[in-house]
Order: C-alpha cells, then sequence, then structure tokens
C-alpha cells in the first residue's frame, strides 16, 4: 500500500501541475493587457515631452518597436535627420519614452515622470556641436560623372520619385543630382537608407558608377574641429557580403584628407577626421565614390564639420 | 501498444457533429480576415482553372490540348492542383448557384472543410486508441490552436495538407491490420500529394515505422507479419492521382515533374525574424520549430502532449528489445512521434530553405494534439479522479479546464492569427520583446479596412506594401474596401502608405518618410499594444 500511495501522490501531482498551467496560462492574459499601456497614457506621454522638447533634443523609444507609437504622437518634431541620425552629434538632451521597463541608457536621468505605464526620462548630454550638415546642404553641391573624356555635370533636377517597396533600396527624392536617365540608380541625393543593422540613416546616396569617379564638391564648407563621415551601403545589398568593396575619397582643397573603403558588412562606418590644424575655417571639400564592381553598391554617406562645445 | 479499435456510429456523429460545428465557426468569423498575400495567388490560379474547366464541358477537345492546358495551367506551376481545383470548383458553384454571402468564402470554403474534416479524423483516429475523451480533447486542443484556427480560414493548402498527411497516416496504419485498407493509402496519399510537397517525406516515416513493427514482430517469434502492401498503393496510386489531377503535368510531364522537385528543394528564402535576427539565409536556429511552438501553442496542450508521450513510452520501446513471445502491435505511439517529429526537423535541417512560419510544420500538429488527449486520459486515469470523487464530471470539468487557455487564446488571436503570441512569449508585446516575427502576408490590412474607408469617404488611392493587388481587390469585391479606394504601386501617389511591420520592412518605412517629407504616421494599428501596421498619409 505504500507504493500505490505513492503513486497516487505523483499522478494527484501531475493532475495538479497540468491544471496550474492552465490556471497560468488563463490568468496570465488578462494580466499581460492590462499592463499595456493606454492611449491616454500615451497622450499624457506626449503631451508632457512636448511642452519641452527643444530642437536639439533627441527622441528615442524604448523598446525600440514602440518606435511608430512614440512618432505617432511626436512625430512632427522630428526632423529627417532627428529620425535617422547618422551620428550623436549636435544633441542636447535625449528623452527616452518607454513602457514595459525598458530602457536605452543605465545612468540615472535628470528628470522622469511615469504615465500609468509610459515612462518619460530625460538625460542631459553634451555631443559636439555641428558646424555643418552637408547632408542637408547638398543642393549647394555641385556633382559630376567623371569619365575618360573629361567629366559631365549631373543637374540639379525635380523629377518623379520611386515607387517605394521591398527591396527597392531608399526611397529617391523628388530633388535630387540626375547623372544618366538611362542608369536610374545614378543620382545624388538626401535620402534615408536601412543599414546592415536595419536602422535608419540620413545620408547621401552617391552610388558609384565603376572605377570613375562620381564627385560631389562643396565648394565653400564651413570647417570645425572634426569632419566626421560615415558610409554604408542599403540592407538588402549589403546582407549578403557576396560584392566588392566601395571606395569614399574625401578631399578638402584639393588635397587627398582620407579614403573610406566599405566592405559589406562594415555596417554603418566611417571616420573622424580631424581638421584643427588645417588653419582655415572653410574650404572646397569633395567626395568622390567609386567601385571596380559597382554592381548593386547602394552606397550612401553622411558628413559633417563638427566642434567640442565650449561651455 | 495500441491497437485499433472499432469506431462506432457516435463516434462519427461525434466527429460530425466536430466538423460541421468548427466549419460553422470558421464561417462565421472569416469577413474579419483580409485575404492574405498568397490566398490571393491561389485565387488568381483558381479562376484559370476554373476557366478550363468550363471549357471542359463546352468544348472538351480543345481542352485537352496542350494549348489550352497551358495557357489556364501555367500560373502558379509550383503548387499542384487539388486544392486550386476545389478552390475553382466551389467559386464555380457561387458564379451558378449563388451559395456564400461574398467571393472570397467561395474560395475559402474547400479550405474550412478539410479543417472541419480534420477535427473528425483526429477524433476519430483517437477514439480508435483511447477513451472517447481523449479524443475529443485531441480534436478540440487542435481546433484552439490560434495559428491553426486563422489558417483554417484561408484558400491556402496549409489546413488540407495537414488533413491529408493525417488521412494518409490513418489509411496507412489501418491498412497494416485490414487490407482493405490498401487502396485507400494510395488514394490519400495521392490527394496529399497533390496538395503540397509537405506529403513527401510520408513513405519515410511510414518505412521507418513499417520496420519498426517488422523487426518487432520477428524478435517476438510472431509467425503472420503485417503487410507491405500499403507501400506499392502509396507509390503507384499516389503519383498517378498527381498527375491526374495536374492538368499542367499532361505535357512534358518529367520535365515539369523535375521543375516542381527543384523549385521546393531550392526554394527561396524568406526572411524571418527570431529573436531579435532577421535571418535571410540558412541554417536557421535548429530550435525554430520548436520554440515557435512552445509560443503559439498552448502550454496546457504541450504539457499534456509531454505527458502523454512520457505515458506511451512503452509504445516506443526499440525494436530490438523486444523478446520472443512478447505482445506486438501497431505502434501508433511510433508512428504519432514520426509524423509529429519529422515536419518539424524537416524544418530545423541546416540545408532547409527559410520558411519560419509554423504552417510550414503544421502537419506535426494533429499529432501533438493526438499525444496531449492521451496525455489527458493519463492524468485523469493515473490522479483516479472519477474513482476518487465517484463522479464524472470531475474529469470532463479537467478536460474542460485544460482546452480553456487555447481557447480564450484563440479567441484573443482573432483575426491577428499570426501575429499571436501565447503568455509563454509574454503574449504579443512579450514577443516583440524578444524579437520575433510580428506578420507575414500582408494579411493585417484587413483590420484596417474601416479606418480607411472612413479616412477616404470621397475615395482615393493606398500603397498597400506587403498586401497584393488581388488581395486589395477580394477585399473591395467582399464589400471591406469601397471600390473607389485603389491601390497604387507609387508611394508619392498614394494619399495614404502602409507599412506592415516586420524587422525587414524598415525600409519602407524610411521610403515614406522620404516621399512624404514626415515621420509621423497619421495612425498606428496595434494590436496588445504592438505596432502591426503604421499609416502614413500624402501631406500633398
Amino acid at each position: 500500500m505504500p507504493e500505490a500511495g505513492r503513486k497516487l501522490s505523483l499522478a494527484a501531482w501531475v493532475w495538479v501541475l497540468i491544471a496550474g498551467l492552465a490556471v497560468f496560462e488563463l490568468v496570465a492574459r488578462p494580466l499581460i493587457h492590462a499592463a499595456i499601456p493606454s492611449d491616454e497614457s500615451w497622450e499624457a506621454a506626449s503631451a508632457f515631452v512636448r511642452a519641452r522638447y527643444q530642437p536639439t533634443d533627441r527622441l528615442v523609444a524604448a523598446p525600440s518597436w514602440a518606435d511608430p507609437i512614440v512618432r505617432s504622437h511626436l512625430g512632427d518634431l522630428l526632423s529627417l535627420r532627428a529620425a535617422a541620425p547618422s551620428d550623436l552629434a549636435g544633441i542636447d538632451r535625449v528623452w527616452e519614452i518607454s513602457i514595459r521597463g525598458a530602457t536605452t541608457r543605465d545612468e540615472p536621468p535628470a528628470l522622469e515622470e511615469d504615465f500609468d505605464g509610459v515612462r518619460v526620462r530625460m538625460w542631459p548630454v553634451s555631443t559636439d556641436e555641428v558646424l555643418y550638415d552637408f547632408v542637408e546642404n547638398v543642393e549647394n553641391a555641385e556633382v559630376e560623372l567623371v569619365g575618360t573624356d573629361g567629366s559631365n555635370a549631373c543637374p540639379w533636377t525635380s523629377a518623379r520619385p520611386s515607387g517605394g517597396g521591398l527591396g527597392h533600396g531608399p526611397m529617391t527624392p523628388t530633388e535630387r543630382f540626375v547623372c544618366d536617365p538611362r542608369r536610374p540608380w545614378l543620382w545624388v541625393g538626401a535620402t534615408v537608407l536601412q543599414d546592415l543593422e536595419l536602422q535608419p540613416r540620413r545620408c547621401i546616396w552617391q552610388h558609384p558608377a565603376g572605377t570613375d569617379p562620381v564627385r560631389v564638391t562643396f565648394p565653400d564648407a564651413p570647417l570645425g574641429e572634426r569632419l566626421v563621415v560615415r558610409g554604408g551601403i542599403d540592407y538588402n545589398s549589403e546582407r549578403r557580403r557576396v560584392h566588392g568593396p566601395v571606395t569614399l575619397r574625401v578631399w578638402i582643397d584639393g588635397r587627398l584628407a582620407a579614403e573610406l573603403v566599405h566592405h559589406d558588412g562594415d555596417g554603418w562606418s566611417g571616420i573622424d577626421l580631424d581638421t584643427s590644424e588645417l588653419g582655415f575655417d572653410r574650404a572646397e571639400v569633395r567626395f568622390e565614390t567609386s567601385a571596380t564592381d559597382p554592381t548593386a553598391r547602394l552606397f550612401c554617406w553622411s558628413a559633417s564639420s563638427q566642434r567640442g562645445r565650449s561651455d | 501498444m495500441t491497437n485499433a479499435r472499432a469506431l462506432k456510429g457516435r463516434d462519427h456523429l461525434i466527429g460530425a457533429g466536430l466538423c460541421v460545428a468548427y466549419v460553422l465557426l470558421l464561417v462565421g468569423t472569416a469577413t474579419d480576415l483580409g485575404m492574405s498575400r498568397d490566398e490571393s495567388f491561389y485565387v488568381h490560379a483558381a479562376k484559370s482553372y476554373a476557366g478550363w474547366v468550363s471549357q471542359l464541358f463546352s468544348d472538351p477537345a480543345l481542352a485537352f490540348g496542350r494549348e489550352s492546358i497551358d495557357r489556364a495551367w501555367a500560373y502558379n506551376w509550383e503548387h499542384p492542383a487539388w486544392m486550386k481545383l476545389s478552390f475553382a470548383w466551389s467559386w464555380l458553384a457561387q458564379k451558378h448557384l449563388g451559395l456564400f454571402p461574398n467571393e472570397s468564402l467561395a474560395f475559402r470554403f474547400p479550405g474550412m472543410l478539410t479543417a472541419g474534416l480534420l477535427l473528425w479524423l483526429i477524433y476519430a483516429w483517437g477514439a480508435s486508441v483511447m477513451r472517447r475523451q481523449g479524443a475529443l480533447f485531441a480534436a478540440l486542443a487542435f481546433a484552439l490552436m490560434p495559428r491553426v484556427f486563422y489558417l483554417s480560414h484561408l484558400a491556402c493548402f496549409d489546413i488540407p495538407i495537414a488533413f491529408f498527411v493525417t488521412l494518409t497516416a490513418y489509411t496507412y496504419w489501418r491498412a497494416l491490420a485490414d487490407r482493405r485498407w490498401v487502396p485507400l493509402v494510395g488514394l490519400a496519399f495521392g490527394l496529399a500529394l497533390a496538395t503540397k510537397h509537405n506529403s513527401w517525406i510520408l513513405p519515410g516515416i511510414f518505412l521507418i515505422h513499417f520496420l519498426w513493427i517488422r523487426r518487432d514482430e520477428a524478435r517476438a517469434g510472431r509467425i503472420e507479419r503485417s503487410s507491405v502492401m500499403w507501400l506499392p498503393s502509396m507509390l503507384v496510386v499516389g503519383p498517378l492521382i498527381l498527375v491526374g489531377t495536374w492538368p499542367w503535368l499532361w505535357h512534358d510531364t518529367w520535365a515539369r515533374l523535375l521543375a516542381y522537385g527543384r523549385f521546393h528543394l531550392s526554394h527561396v528564402h524568406y526572411t524571418y525574424e527570431y529573436l531579435g535576427v532577421s535571418y535571410f539565409e540558412p541554417p536557421l536556429p535548429v530550435s525554430v520549430p520548436f520554440v515557435m511552438t512552445s509560443f503559439t501553442v498552448s502550454l496546457t496542450v504541450l504539457a499534456l502532449a509531454l505527458f502523454g508521450l512520457y505515458h506511451r513510452r512503452e509504445g516506443l520501446r526499440l525494436p530490438w528489445r523486444t523478446k520472443l513471445g512478447d505482445a506486438t502491435g501497431l505502434r501508433t505511439e511510433v508512428l504519432w512521434l514520426g509524423c509529429m517529429l519529422a515536419p518539424m526537423l524537416a524544418i530545423a535541417l541546416p540545408t532547409s530553405p527559410i520558411f519560419g512560419g509554423t504552417k510550414h510544420w503544421i502537419t506535426a500538429y494533429p499529432f501533438l494534439a493526438l499525444f496531449a488527449g492521451w496525455g489527458l486520459v493519463a492524468a485523469v486515469e493515473r490522479a483516479e479522479l472519477d474513482a476518487w470523487t465517484g463522479l464524472r464530471w470531475p474529469s470532463w470539468a479537467f478536460a474542460v479546464l485544460c482546452l480553456l487557455p487555447g481557447a480564450a487564446e484563440t479567441a484573443h488571436s482573432h483575426p491577428f492569427g499570426l501575429s499571436h503570441y501565447t503568455p509563454v512569449a509574454g503574449g504579443v508585446p512579450g514577443a516583440a520583446d524578444l524579437g520575433m516575427n510580428r506578420q507575414f502576408w500582408g494579411f493585417t490590412t484587413g483590420s484596417l479596412a474601416e479606418w480607411i474607408s472612413s479616412r477616404l469617404p470621397d475615395g482615393g488611392s493606398v500603397w498597400i506594401c506587403d498586401t497584393t493587388n488581388g488581395a486589395w481587390a477580394m477585399m473591395q469585391r467582399d464589400g471591406l474596401i469601397p471600390s473607389n479606394v485603389r491601390a497604387t504601386p507609387s508611394m508619392s501617389d498614394a494619399d495614404l502608405v502602409l507599412v506592415h511591420h516586420e524587422a525587414h520592412f524598415n525600409e519602407v518605412d524610411y521610403q515614406a518618410w522620404v516621399a512624404y517629407g514626415s515621420v509621423q504616421p497619421v495612425f498606428v494599428l496595434r494590436y496588445d499594444g504592438v505596432p502591426i501596421i503604421s499609416v502614413y498619409e500624402n501631406p500633398d
């Protein structure tokens, strides 16, 4: 009988365990649902941020999947550059709007408010000052397609943008430099790239045409202490890591200042050029892209002149 | 080890009741679901095939000609014809008799019918080997899997192939003990072949199972052995049905069969987000089908299936441990385990193309449910619930309790079936935290139909992202989307842009930002607080 008693208790344990799992599942669903912030919470948190937001602030959502919700409430405050930053320069404060206890920073915030499940936190940050953003000034550049028989200017054109769609790469903006209508990808303009980490990057599309460079010249660009250059290739082209590298050469006043060779797999990356010793505040800055094989080299770069904060 | 018990009329009454009730439930909830991407392709194919069927009656000589066949059957040649023909017949019936309230239901009904029949079959097979309570539980546990419920609505092949695979396994199992079932094995296998390529693995599973029981019988010293006649039946009748129901193969048969095989053996890889990584080329982690199953099927059902497996472990005894004189049987446990594991392992193989969605191993779930039925019976019997209380209702109450989570999850999942995750994953928000696939097929557009209609009261245009033009057109014919709201291929021309949230679709989000110069969606369709679709509005 002790054996029978032991078996019975084991079976009863299994029964209780399974019944317990069922109860757990039944209870968990309403608990999960109760933890979802209401629209009112999102609106209250957004109103709080909106009242304090400044143009040099940055907004981040935590977890990142909540980003569309944050943008639906506060997206009108964000420029494309702010929503798709190429680097962290030019930011005074970071606002984090989070749910589910998610966070993007470990240090204690300067400000924190909770709106019934939506938490707002703010940190003052001191990043470098942006003196000149080449991406936002692309229409001031001169663009040419260099060939063996000289160079051809690419005119600034207002034309039909691309249709959009999965695998189509960055959106062609309405206004852009068009280098060769027969090669519709051979344009230069400001767009947003999906980088290798699927993150948005505000940048200048400059697809290489081959070994002869596509040249973008800013005749009189302000310089600071650093010229920060970043570049990357569209996610769909870079992820397979089967294509050749893209070379981005940076010339300052006719001298080669840097050469960035971007290989598949590098992701959004680049170089910081020290311009503090050049001895001039403004210069002609030229960016040239080339590739031995330009196939599927959906290259996009950003650059900005930056200097450290004086305060 | 378990052998077959004869079914009674009452069993089929219960099975038929399950079938009818489920089909009615599916019909009643189908209008909530906008047409999905793949459905739209099969609808297009079915219409093309329906034209050929009509020609078959009006001018048979012409219909059998190569030109007519190629013209009608070239579309969607990569999938066999059986279910698409069923959709075509159903649509023809709708055209001539007006059986259904809307056109999409006409296409979807045959798939729904296979879902209902599958419940009947699960119950029947379960009732052949276990207490009816367990069999009923198994059928309902399957019906109340959220993704099964979603897929059961569709004019697709996933639930139909689950039905025909289970039917083939059942007829094979019956044929082992009763040769009258032998022709039916070939027939069922033929229909499985003619439905979807998941069926290709069945002979391998059956062969392993058969060798297992033959070894068993040999070691036990049984003179009478199980018959192998099921195999020629499968290998002869099966391909005949595949070819016979698929006119595309009536010309250039070998070349087209080879092309069909090659298409699926070297299938394109879908991009699939799993635990925060977007996989776009093999290998997909081996864990995918198992983790996805644990995240999308009720934990209680999974626990019961594991307990059922444990309870029936004697039936899984390796054949070389059988001794002379031991009793032998059909080794149903081995067959079910094979049918359950093989589809999951096929997806888990490092060389398999990347599919990802649970639908690709959904043929495993009827067997998972059957093991759960065994688990329920074992839990009730071993806890001696009936004997202890002297009443029958506590065991039924336990069964109902174990079904409730699946029922609650399924009710909550509708109409977001493919976006749904169980509490094990932390629900939909928990799965988003974990970086799990949010959706595919653009099926969630149906949940936006009302919003779109109210936003564009005078008509307009919508860039529809992952939804196909065919799916959009069907939603218009169903009356979900007004006819003056058209789909457009250009974001900049559209009044509204939809972005279906999947990690690798971020690109489309960014395209909309540039097209409209704004990062602010006018609306975000959410499911349990998780973004499903963002909608951008053209500022011009």
